[in-house]
């Protein structure tokens, strides 16, 4: 995302794969049941060294720096904001989902309930407001979370740095 | 300790409201504070409550859409009745009319066929009051065939409180140097406790995780093993064993703590490891390096999954946790999950104003076991002709008691929804959901909190307490006291008085008891009040307590002639979705969970020339239903699994068009 906006960090480590992130959102913006704006992938169970491995990783639009949906666009509906978040403006939207063939993640989708697109917009009107995104808010294990790169990157390492200090200082966990 | 501080959270909401309602949700025994915004009446945003200890403004999918049925267009919003369950419902509108002609009919099966003629499933959706006031009713009635599928045995006491070890509360498994998961797929069920058990083991708590199924709570776990479904509790058993035998402070502790201790020690000695292998599937020699492990690893908080905490020998974890000392400090401990309601005595009351009643008049009934593995046996002499169901019951946890309701005389279903079990009913009472009522709410970390209601219910929908009064009213002459005695929470004009009977309740159970309703009602919830309000774990020190002994016998967990028929084991959870079928009616809910799905291992579906997606049949020794397959390694080769109750806990799976015999044939060879 452009450096001055914001950043969702996703951490496959405490995802479980429970789609409150996708319940959220598609509640926040009045989507059909069947989009999928944000989808935790679930790959797995997959069989390693005798042992069984199955992991989750939420993936939402890659808010890309030369979005391919907007330069697409036939209406100028699909843009980017100057703090990075593409979003499609429905009042412009025709519903031809030339974004969602342009767009080499299959982003885009038809939300069938008003034969717009819909698409991970960054929860802007949020963001407007101060608040976070639904879906890093909702999120029951805090895999997702949100602010500025700088921030984000930050807490990743000091909540690595934490654990790794108090493993080797040997800290006694039950007092 | 090194710290860490988290990133701060902005919540709030974009959507237009008028007013906020700050409780507690209803989908599961997390208890996650809950802030609902509305306008005009109707909730319009759901966010979790950044202050909540527990949530600290997390949610689960269910928790943040739960409101998407409360309006549902299929939603029943009137009485509906018919003369049998070949026609058509007819609407009716008055409900005290409706009342007077089910009391009637009730009235005249009781005479004709004896108090033992009316049996009531409890769905948990129905409310904790709608199972509380069901026994009171039976007891009126004088009948003791209540059923739920979680308190049957744990939350209403039948016998002595006993001394448990409670595990630490969610907020404090960082202090557990060990967290052992049997049979409990807490990221699935309860996703929002499970962000704590991460939080742990990023502290550096190690997770063992035994199930039957590779669950996405295994997948976050430092050591996996599979057992065999619902033998959780056997494993108990042979750990106990272990642990005696491998660990010499287990031991001394327990010589000290038990009573009859040579006898209880003597009892383990008897215990057939072999026996417990075929059962559990897990080798002794596993078992026997879990206990060393543990021991290492002191203290240890074992939680349990819900289907393991009502049945035989579930107390055996307490005994362990009392054994292995790992409840000192309050670090360690056995945290049974969905096990957070205190065991209360529903019938004091009643006892002390009724000399002439005997005690184990009710004992029947109430401590049974309701899972596939249930069954419900007509008795010649008693016949089942009324029945009274929730939820969706018929299909659910009493689904081996459909044949007695297509011959019930009188079948009432009190639910939300039209469902498989309406299609089983003469008559249908339309029921309010969680957030349409105010409640206490008891979730499992054994917080005691006032669950306010969101919003008010449509015209016409009813509370499982205002049921129950309105039949007991109509009741008054079947026993010789007076129905208010069994419903002492009743107003002047004959509704149920919710915060009287939560008041009541409290009074119920020795671990609450001086609460107060007023006390939970005025507390802000961001420091709930948990039970035990007195002293029930045991004391430092403490002896003379009851250990659990190894049974004599073990009732096997399915029918070795049936296993010569269908030769896999069927296993059916929710996973998404809960009991009831409120879900059905949720949107987005709906679209998480496949509950066509049947989950088949790669090499059995090899065997079988099954392949994902293709239409197939699952055969139960009583049933057969369709499905379509997902192969799948979250399953052993020897298990099946769907979200949908077979009636059984064996089958066989075949592709559609194929026969059950060939199948079974081929599947019995490969598994051998």
């Amino acid at each position: 995302m452009d450096k001055r906006g914001n950043a969702l960090l996703s951490d496959g480590s405490r995802c479980i794969g429970c789609f409150a992130c996708e319940t959220a959102c598609k509640l926040e913006h009045d989507l059909a049941p069947d989009t999928h704006p944000i989808r935790a992938i679930v790959t797995g169970p997959l069989e390693r060294d005798g042992s069984l491995v199955l992991s989750f990783l939420p993936l939402t639009c890659a808010h890309c720096e030369t979005p391919a949906c907007v330069a697409a666009c036939l209406t100028g509906a699909m843009q980017k904001r100057e703090d990075g978040i593409v979003f499609s403006d429905p009042e412009l939207c025709i519903g031809c989902q030339t974004c969602a063939v342009a767009c080499p993640f299959g982003v885009p989708q038809l939300n069938s309930k008003n034969g717009k697109i819909a698409k991970c917009d960054g929860c802007k009107d949020r963001v407007d407001r101060g608040l976070w995104p639904v879906c890093a808010l909702r999120c029951p294990t805090g895999a997702l979370l949100f602010g500025s790169p700088v921030r984000v990157v930050q807490e990743k390492r000091q909540k690595e740095a934490t654990r790794v200090a108090n493993r080797l200082l040997g800290v006694d966990t039950s007092t | 300790m090194v710290e860490h501080y988290a990133l701060k959270r902005f919540a709030g909401t974009c959507k237009p409201y008028d007013e906020t309602v700050r409780t507690v949700c209803g989908e599961c025994t997390v208890g996650c504070g809950l802030l609902a915004y509305l306008k005009d009446k109707r909730i319009v945003d759901i966010e979790g409550d950044e202050n909540d200890p527990v949530s600290r403004g997390r949610l689960c999918a269910r928790g943040i859409a739960f409101h998407q049925c409360l309006d549902h267009p299929d939603r029943i919003g009137a009485m509906l009745g018919r003369n049998s369950l070949s026609e058509p419902f007819d609407s009716r509108d008055d409900w005290e009319k409706s009342l007077d002609y089910l009391a009637e009919r009730l009235r005249k099966i009781r005479a004709r066929y004896g108090p033992r003629s009316l049996t009531i499933g409890c769905d948990p959706e129905a409310g904790l009051d709608f199972f509380i006031g069901a026994m009171r009713f039976a007891r009126l009635w004088g009948t003791a065939d209540v059923y739920h599928p979680l308190y049957a045995t744990r939350g209403i006491a039948t016998r002595p409180v006993p001394a448990i070890p409670f595990g630490p509360r969610c907020t404090d498994w960082g202090k557990s140097k060990c967290i052992l998961l049997v049979e409990a797929d807490l990221a699935t069920t309860h996703p929002v406790a499970f962000g704590r058990l991460l939080d742990a083991r990023e502290r550096g708590v190690e997770i063992i995780s035994l199930d039957s199924r590779f669950t996405p709570t295994m997948s976050k776990a430092d050591e996996v093993h599979t057992i065999r479904p619902d033998s959780g509790n056997r494993f108990a058993l042979a750990l106990m064993k272990a642990m005696i035998e491998e660990d010499p402070r287990v031991v001394e502790s327990a010589k000290t703590l038990f009573n009859r201790f040579d006898d209880w020690k003597c009892s383990f000695d008897a215990l057939d490891f072999e026996e417990l292998e075929r059962m559990t599937g897990l080798a002794t020699g596993t078992v026997e390096a879990l206990a060393r492990h543990l021991a290492a690893k002191s203290p240890v908080t074992v939680i349990t999954g819900k289907r393991l905490s009502g049945r035989d020998n579930s107390a055996i974890w307490s005994t362990m946790a009392l054994a292995a000392g790992w409840g000192e400090r309050g670090s360690g401990g056995w945290y049974p999950l969905d096990g957070g309601l205190p065991p209360f005595r529903p019938f004091t009351d009643i006892d002390e104003s009724d000399s002439r009643r005997r005690p184990a008049e009710d004992g029947r009934g109430l401590g049974k076991d309701i899972d596939e593995s249930f069954e419900m046996s007509e008795d010649p002499e008693n016949p089942v002709k009324a029945l009274i169901s929730s939820g969706n019951c018929l299909y659910d946890f009493m689904s081996t008691m459909r044949g007695i309701a297509k011959g019930a005389e009188l079948s009432i279903h009190f639910g939300p929804f039209p469902n498989d079990t309406t299609n089983l009913a003469h008559f249908v009472i339309p029921a309010t959901l969680w957030p349409e009522r105010e409640a206490v709410s008891f979730s499992s970390d054994r917080a005691i909190r006032w669950a306010e209601r969101i919003i008010e219910p449509a015209q016409g929908l009813r509370s499982g307490l205002d049921f129950w009064i309105g039949l007991a009213q109509r009741m008054a002459d079947v026993r010789h006291l007076e129905w208010k005695a069994y419903f002492p929470w009743t107003t002047k004009e004959g509704a149920a008085d919710t915060r009287a009977f939560y008041g009541w309740l409290l009074e119920q159970s020795p671990l609450t008891s001086g609460c107060g309703v007023e006390r939970i009602i005025a507390n802000d919830g961001n420091t709930p009040l948990f039970w035990p309000m007195g002293p029930a774990a045991p004391a430092a020190g403490e002896r003379n307590i009851e250990p659990i002994f190894l049974p004599a016998v073990f009732e096997p967990l399915s029918r070795d002639e049936e296993r010569e028929r269908f030769p896999l084991l069927y296993q059916a959870t929710r996973t998404i979705s809960r009991s009831g079928d409120a879900d059905s009616f949720r949107p987005f809910i709906l679209e998480l969970e496949d509950a066509n799905a049947v989950e088949i291992h790669p090499d059995t579906a090899a065997v079988l020339g099954i392949e994902t997606g293709d239409e197939i049949l699952v055969h139960g020794p009583g049933e057969t239903m369709e499905a379509s397959a997902r192969v799948s390694r979250m399953v052993p080769r020897w298990l099946i699994w769907s979200p949908r109750r077979l009636g059984s806990n064996c089958a066989v799976v075949c592709k559609k068009g194929e026969t059950r015999e060939e199948a079974s044939r081929i599947l019995k060879e490969f598994l051998r």
